[in-house]
Formats: C-alpha cells, sequence, structure tokens
C-alpha cells in the first residue's frame, strides 16, 4: 500500500486527431468577439488554450465595455461547458412535457421540420418564429427566412426589452432608437428608478461613465441622485437616495420640470411649457409624490444649476402603467436644461452600422405583452401551425395570466433552437440544439449606441463541444430544405455574414486594402467602429408638449386585500432567469442581501416587526393572479407599503444548478399593460403576505447586516436621535443603531 | 518530585522505534517500488520506437515536436501529422495499423508521459531550445531507445548545475523555477 502511494502518478498526453486552427500546445491564444449573455453587446477578449476557452474578459478596443466584463459576462465559461447542455438533435417521444425525447439526427430533424413547413399555408401567417431579441446580419436573416416562408410573423421577445423608454423616445424626439447617455461627462446624474450600474440597457459601459464622472475630472466631482422605492445596487451607490410613491416617479419629474420652468427657462417655448405643467405645483407633486416640497426645489434647483445634469429613467419607473409618460418627463428634463447632443446629455445615435439596407426592416420587432398576448390568442385559435423559438423562453418570463404554457397546446409543431433544455423548449416536439455564442459565427451592433457607429464580430473561439449547429446554420439548413437557393444561396452563416462585412468594407471610403485583410483586422480587434455621428436636434413639437402629463398609476388588486405593491426586479446575477443555470451566478451573493441560490422577498424590518414576522419566515405572497411562497428577508432601505422580489430563480426546467430554486415572481403578476407601449407593467401588482408558520432560512454570506456596536459606520441625521430611537430617514421608519 | 530523563527516554523507546520501522519502511518503499514498479519507461499504446524515427531515419526532434521552439510544452504531433507519412510509410505494420486505426476512429492516443516535471516546477522548453540545449541534456539519448524512459535524472541538481555552468542570470533564483 505504502508503494502504490509513492508511485509515480500515470499522467496521459492527448494529441488532437486534427488539431483546431492556431492550436499550439502550451500556447495561449485571444479571440475578440461578442458578450452572449445580454443584450448590451459588449465585446470580449477569451483565452484558449490547448483549443479549449479558459477565461473571458472584456475587449479592450470595444467603446461599449472598453475591457470590462460583468459577472455574467465572466461566466460565459459556464454556458459553454455546461453538463445541461443539449448535445444532439432530438425528437419528442411521449406526451408534450413528459421530457420524453429520443436523439435522431440532424438530416431527420431537420427534415420533419421542413416537411411540416411547407405544409403550412404560404399565406395564413400561420409560421411564427419567436426569437430572443437579435441584431446585426443573424436579424437580416430571419427577415430573409420569413419572408421566404411567405410570413410576417417574426418576433423578437426579451423579457426586459425597454418597450416603454422607446416610446417614449418616439413620442418627445420623434426618435426610433434609444438614445445615449453620456453618463460620464455628466456632473449630476438624476435616475429616476433606472439600475444603470446593475441591468438597465448596457450596464457595464453605465460603471465606466459613472466612474469617469465621480473621478475622471480632477476638479469635479459628479453627484448622483437615485429616485426609486426600494434600494437597488444603483440606490447603494448614490449620493442621495429618495423614495417616491411606486409610479409617481414621472409626477415628480414634473414637479421638478415646473420648477425649471418657473425659474426662468428661456426657451422659445416656455409659454407652451409653463401651460402643459401648470398642475405640477410643489405642494401638489409633494402630496402624489410623498416626496417633501423642499425636495423637489432643491433637486430642481441643482439640476438646473449642474453643468451638465443628466436625468435617466427606467426600470421600475417605466414598468407601471403610466410608463412611457413617465419616462417622457424623465426626457423632459433632459429638454428644459438645454443638453440634447451634448456632451453629459442626451446624444441620439446615427442608424446601426449595416450592410443589407435593400431588406427593408420594421424598425423594431420586438414583441411586446400585447403582441405575447395576441400570439397565445391566436394559438388558441388554432391560427399558428408551426412555433420556432430561439433562445427565448417565454414560459417562463411571462405571467401565469396570459396562458402561453397553455396555449402552445393548440400549435401542432414547436421547434426548439435552444442549447440549453428550459421550460419552452421543454415543451418542443423538435429540438434543433444551437451552438452556444463561442462557439458561432454572428455579428452585432450594439443597441444603444455609443453616439458613434460600432460594428463587433462575433467568431468562434473553440471548436462545437458537441452534436449542435449555429443558430445560423439551422436556419440556412431549413432554407436549403425548403428549397430557398435563389433568395438565401448561402451554405453557412460564416459566408452569409462575410458577404453582408463585404458590403461595409465595401461602404467604406477609401477602401484601402482588400477585403480580406479587412476582414482579418476586424476578426483581431473583434470591432469596428465609424466615425459616422448624427446632428441632435432639439425641437419637441407643440402638441406633445401639451400633452405633457402623468396619471397616476393603476394597480392590480385593492389596497384592503392587497395592501402591499410588489416591486419585482432583475437580479445582479441572473438577468431575466437566463443565469440561473450557471452555478458561479447561483453563488454569487446578491451585493445588497448577501443571499446565495434560492429567492426571497424583502420587506421594511418596521412592517415586518407590525405583522410579527422575522427574517427567514417562509411567506405566502399572494396576488389576484396566484400565489407563491418565499423566505422573508428584511431590508431598510425599502418603503414601508412595498416588498421587493428578485426574479430569476423559481425554474422548473433549466438544468441541474436551476431546477427547483426559489419562485418566480413574474408568474403571479398581473396581465396589466401601458397602454402606450403595450409592455408588461411588472410593478402593478399589489400583493397580500401571509405567514405560513414555516421556516426557510436563505443562505447567506455575510453575517448580519447590523453594525452591533462595531462603529463602523457613522451616523447622523442632524437631530442625535438616541440609539434604539426610532426615527425617518426620507420618510422611511428606522431604528437607530447604538453607535 | 523529579522525572528522570532515563525514565522519560525508557517509555518513548517503543514509540520511537515504530517511527523509526516506519521511516525506514518508506525509504525502502521508495526505492522498491521504483525498482518493481518503473513507471520511467511505461508500456504506451502503440509500440512506437524513436529509435527508428530519430536514429535511423534521423528525423530532427523539433520535425515532430514543433511546438518546442515556441511553447513552454514540446507537445506530441497530432495523429494527423503521424498520417501525413504513414499514409504511405509501412503501412503494413501491425503498429501502423493501430496508429491507421485512431485516424480512422478519430480517438485520441492515450501516451503515457514519461518526462513529467511536478506542478510546482515552472518549465519552458522554448527558452531552452532557444539557448541550443541539445534535447538529450534532460531526455537522454532518446534516438537510441525502441522504448523510452527517464533516464537523466531531472531533479533540481540537473537544472541547478546547467543553469550555474551556463551562467544563466538568476539561474539560481528560486522563483525563477518555482513561480
Amino acid at each position: 500500500m505504502l508503494a502504490e502511494t509513492i508511485k509515480h502518478p500515470v499522467e496521459h498526453l492527448f494529441p488532437y486527431s486534427v488539431p483546431p486552427e492556431e492550436y499550439s500546445p502550451g500556447m495561449v491564444t485571444w479571440y475578440n468577439s461578442v458578450c452572449g449573455m445580454c443584450p448590451a453587446g459588449c465585446g470580449i477578449s477569451v483565452r484558449t488554450r490547448e483549443g479549449r476557452a479558459k477565461k473571458i474578459e472584456g475587449n479592450p478596443l470595444h467603446p461599449v465595455n472598453q475591457g470590462r466584463l460583468c459577472a455574467l459576462g465572466q461566466a460565459g465559461l459556464q454556458s459553454l461547458y455546461n453538463p445541461d447542455r443539449l448535445t444532439a438533435p432530438m425528437q419528442r417521444q411521449g406526451e408534450r412535457g413528459s421530457d420524453e425525447f429520443v436523439q435522431t439526427t440532424w438530416e431527420e430533424g431537420l427534415s420533419a421540420v421542413a416537411q411540416r413547413l411547407e405544409m403550412a399555408d404560404r399565406h395564413s401567417d400561420s409560421v411564427v418564429l419567436l426569437s430572443q431579441g437579435v441584431r446585426g446580419h443573424f436579424a437580416n436573416l430571419l427577415e430573409l427566412f420569413m419572408r421566404e416562408l411567405g410570413s410576417s410573423r417574426l418576433l423578437h421577445y426579451d423579457f426586459a426589452h425597454p418597450h416603454s423608454l422607446h416610446a417614449a423616445n418616439k413620442k418627445l424626439f420623434g426618435e426610433d432608437q434609444l438614445p445615449y447617455y453620456d453618463i460620464a461627462n455628466s456632473r449630476y446624474l438624476l435616475s429616476f428608478g433606472a439600475d444603470y450600474l446593475n441591468n438597465w440597457l448596457s450596464p457595464v459601459h453605465h460603471s465606466l461613465g459613472f466612474g469617469h464622472s465621480r473621478q475622471g475630472d480632477d476638479s469635479a466631482r459628479g453627484r448622483f441622485v437615485q429616485i426609486e422605492p426600494k434600494m437597488s445596487i444603483s440606490g447603494a451607490a448614490a449620493d442621495e437616495w429618495i423614495p417616491a410613491r411606486p409610479g409617481t416617479e414621472g409626477i415628480l419629474a414634473l414637479g421638478i420640470a415646473n420648477r425649471i420652468v418657473e425659474g426662468g427657462y428661456t426657451g422659445g417655448d416656455a409659454e407652451d411649457w409653463s401651460a402643459a405643467l401648470t398642475a405640477y405645483s410643489l405642494t401638489r407633486v409633494a402630496e402624489q409624490t410623498g416626496v417633501p416640497a423642499e425636495t423637489i426645489a432643491r433637486l430642481a434647483e441643482e439640476f438646473t444649476h449642474a453643468e451638465p445634469g443628466l436625468a435617466i429613467g427606467g426600470g421600475a419607473a417605466g414598468n407601471h402603467t403610466n410608463g412611457v409618460d413617465t419616462l417622457v418627463a424623465v426626457n423632459a428634463l433632459n429638454y428644459l436644461v438645454g443638453n440634447i447632443g451634448k456632451p453629459g446629455g442626451v446624444v441620439f445615435n446615427p442608424a446601426p452600422m449595416s450592410s443589407r439596407s435593400a431588406i427593408d426592416r420594421p424598425s423594431s420587432r420586438h414583441a411586446n405583452h400585447q403582441a405575447m398576448q395576441d400570439l397565445a390568442e391566436n394559438a388558441r385559435q388554432g391560427g399558428v401551425m408551426v412555433l420556432i423559438v430561439n433562445n427565448a423562453n417565454p414560459v417562463f418570463t411571462l405571467p401565469q395570466s396570459t396562458g402561453f404554457k397553455e396555449a402552445l397546446d393548440s400549435i401542432p409543431l414547436i421547434v426548439s433552437l435552444s442549447s440549453f433544455m428550459d421550460e419552452t423548449t421543454a415543451l418542443a416536439d423538435v429540438v434543433l440544439p444551437s451552438h452556444t455564442y463561442l462557439e458561432s459565427w454572428g455579428d452585432d451592433m450594439p443597441q444603444p449606441g455609443v453616439g458613434f457607429s460600432v460594428g463587433s464580430v462575433s467568431q468562434p473561439v473553440v471548436s462545437p463541444l458537441y452534436n449542435t449547429r449555429a443558430t445560423g446554420d439551422i436556419i440556412l439548413g431549413l432554407a436549403a430544405k425548403l428549397g430557398f437557393r435563389e433568395a438565401i444561396p448561402w451554405a453557412s452563416m460564416e459566408d452569409f455574414l462575410k458577404d453582408g462585412w463585404r458590403e461595409i468594407y465595401a461602404r467604406r471610403s477609401p477602401a484601402s486594402d482588400d477585403f480580406d485583410s479587412f476582414w482579418r483586422d476586424v476578426l483581431r480587434s473583434g470591432v469596428l467602429g465609424e466615425n459616422v455621428r448624427r446632428e441632435s436636434t432639439a425641437a419637441v413639437d407643440k402638441r406633445v408638449i401639451d400633452g405633457i402629463g402623468v396619471a397616476e398609476p393603476e394597480f392590480s388588486g385593492t389596497n384592503d386585500d392587497y395592501p402591499f405593491i410588489l416591486h419585482p426586479y432583475m437580479a445582479t446575477s441572473m438577468y431575466d432567469g437566463r443565469g440561473a443555470n450557471l452555478p458561479w451566478m447561483q453563488e454569487l451573493p446578491d451585493p445588497m442581501t448577501s443571499i446565495v441560490y434560492g429567492s426571497w422577498i424583502e420587506m421594511n424590518p418596521v412592517t415586518a416587526t407590525e405583522m410579527g414576522v422575522t427574517d427567514g419566515d417562509l411567506i405566502r405572497v399572494t396576488s389576484e393572479q396566484g400565489s407563491i411562497e418565499v423566505p422573508l428577508v428584511t431590508f431598510p432601505a425599502i418603503m414601508p407599503d412595498v416588498v421587493a422580489m428578485p426574479i430569476g430563480q423559481g425554474h422548473d426546467d433549466f438544468g441541474r444548478y436551476a431546477r427547483g430554486r426559489g419562485s418566480n415572481p413574474i408568474q403571479i403578476l398581473a396581465p396589466t399593460m401601458d397602454p402606450e407601449s403595450g409592455s408588461l407593467a411588472t410593478s402593478a401588482t399589489r400583493v397580500s403576505l401571509v405567514t405560513t408558520g414555516k421556516r426557510a432560512e436563505p443562505a447567506k454570506t455575510g453575517g448580519v447586516a447590523r453594525q452591533l456596536g462595531r462603529n463602523i459606520v457613522q451616523f447622523t441625521d442632524g437631530s442625535s436621535e438616541a440609539a434604539g430611537h426610532s426615527t425617518k430617514v426620507n420618510g422611511i421608519p428606522i431604528v437607530v443603531e447604538p453607535a | 518530585m523529579s522525572v528522570s530523563i532515563v525514565h522519560t527516554l525508557r517509555v518513548l523507546k517503543p514509540a520511537a522505534m515504530i517511527g523509526l520501522a516506519a521511516f525506514i519502511g518508506l525509504i525502502v518503499g521508495f526505492y522498491a517500488n521504483a525498482a518493481f514498479f518503473p513507471g520511467t519507461s511505461p508500456e504506451q499504446p502503440i509500440d512506437f520506437s524513436h529509435r527508428i524515427h530519430a536514429g535511423d531515419n534521423e528525423i530532427p526532434c523539433l520535425y515532430c515536436h514543433v511546438q518546442a521552439r515556441r511553447s513552454i510544452s514540446a507537445g506530441v504531433p497530432s495523429v494527423n501529422k503521424c498520417m501525413g507519412c504513414h499514409n504511405e510509410v509501412a503501412t503494413d505494420r501491425p503498429q501502423i495499423e493501430l496508429l491507421a486505426n485512431y485516424w480512422r476512429t478519430g480517438e485520441p492516443i492515450p501516451w503515457i508521459k514519461v518526462h513529467d516535471l511536478p506542478d510546482f516546477v515552472h518549465f519552458t522548453h522554448k527558452r531552452h531550445v532557444a539557448a541550443d540545449i541539445e534535447c538529450q541534456t534532460c531526455h537522454g539519448p532518446v534516438e537510441t531507445m525502441d522504448v523510452v524512459s527517464r533516464e537523466a535524472p531531472v531533479k533540481m541538481g540537473l537544472c541547478l548545475n546547467c543553469h550555474k555552468e551556463h551562467e544563466v542570470e538568476f539561474g539560481t533564483d528560486c522563483w525563477t523555477c518555482h513561480k
């Protein structure tokens, strides 16, 4: 036995049968590509050794993230190497939803789908392609494919797509695209509900901007005020955190706007604004929002005199029944202080760098909640023969009230192109598994842009691990089977992509070198910037000004039956739930509560004391739509009548790391929508809480959130309250701790 | 009450004897293991002969171990490199048929590592090849071996002596190799 223990261990040397391109053992090769973990479109550099991806970092050349990368982006490796990946095409064997699949070949899988597509009536729009939000040339390919199929029903669906922000920009500025918010050069940032450091639009870019605003200039330190009912990560980084009643953020913005106009706004349309804003007097706004009048006056004063001040709005503030109006009001603040098109202000983006201008593309294919409801309704009535789902998971991210899952029963053929088994793929009849983004060709034109034209190419950094195919190649495969040779002649996604970039190359003047070296350069740097900027003219139509106003938000459920407003928010690690199958993301502590794994509901400790519940009590959360059970966590920075829940957990079917962990607050949301944008008002559901009498303490990495006399944080609000005494900070009751 | 040293030693004697026996056993076991279970010339999945390739046919080391001059590891040639010649050469021999079989199935050949440094030693082939150190200095006369065995004692002494002899800058610093 002793001899065994000191024996020389056997180590193997496995040579590749055919080594991958540029392979040399022991040598590191970095590939630049595009992150596919969220829609921000950051550039990545992937370190590979022996043909395996080892580490993902930000691409320093990419203007969006400039070498930085968030936790979810870092965890992309676990998407690639996930043990629960789908490894080969499958066909359903048992009942739909029974999770019984048999492996098949690509040939058979593609033929089965192509056959049904051929059978579907070419002109009845009975084929629906539901994709996660995609951009760049792949989006063009989907357009081409659907046009050849004779169906107009191509839907991009992302739970977190900012429909209200798009609608608001369109309304106020006539802009289809999201503008670039130049946080870096602003000196006073007023954020209405936008958790911009965590997951709003382009969090890595915003974080860089925030850092620059704070520390980039030696002479001035940018100030930042966050307005929201529950302190987010951005709120924790703010100089001042102000809770306004949920859904009244827009009213607050108009109160500030009113003060700005009264305080000597000199624009030519001053009279129009003055007339439109008369209703938003300080006292009325203070009463409606719960923010003291002197605070509103001070915010207006500070915002006007900041050089420059920038107002952004989104997140929960845009997810109410008055979401679009709220965001219009926030944008109006930028207009009134005249920082449209200026450094530190709102900069309009040029049209995204794209080549196939010949393909007329609707400005947005993004499906809002109304569109998803319509789809479900149409499916129930038998209007959908084939549904192709590309890496979207609507069964998880739509509320139960939509009835989407049940509606899928009426669709004869569901095809999923997902890389993982998820709630939607589990109901599919044919599964054609796609590569992860680290194995596929693609490109991206980040939205929102950064003020100038940017395109980046995503290249495979490793050879495919399994018998999967790139989504583009699956679509091309189907097109070939259906005989769309003329319109879609490309043999592979790589060819299609290169063809598109040939046009981008041809447009460049002067074309200094040949296409091949241009393409090599783009691949090497991973990104191409074009110095195409846009003049941002700020003219707001009088009719728009006259129509400005924010109504009181409406909630589903009465105050008496459902005393709390549910504030669901996207957790740092999970995004809309897609991060839940990554162990790194599961074990990443929530920055505000230090909780790992599972989900929880946050409540003000004073409210908890009144209700007689405490940390770790299992609570039943009931809305008009249903109920879920979740442990309670007391959290001091939340309004007394608001409870907050992170989104992302509660998967039934998303691999071993996600399954059966926590619960999904989206399930119990009411189908309340913002009528103007048709997007789901996710913050407009009231709930009641009942303790179940059971305990379920969430796992935490931190100890207690209190100081316990360690005197770490010195705190006074000026009135030297005695320890243990109750007081109010920002209108929120707190208990003063002994120093 | 005083405790006699002699008495204490007497009490400890059995324990000391057991310890000594274990220590001797360890040393004997180590060498016995090295002698009876030679990890130094293991049986390989294919009876590849360096004597035929590097000796008789005088194929340079770096022809197959191309990476040695650019990478930390020398690498073993990929199967398609072997097949580059053996599509034509000596195709009828049983060992080549074994190789061809690996090629057909796409299975990797599970070669067993002969020269292996502990994980706490940082060694790079690239620098040593660049300094014109003969491969044989560390690997022994591989071109004469049908079965490769670890002949040169690749221990710390070998590295240090050579570094001293060649007056390598920082050649005897701990951190040159242990980093």
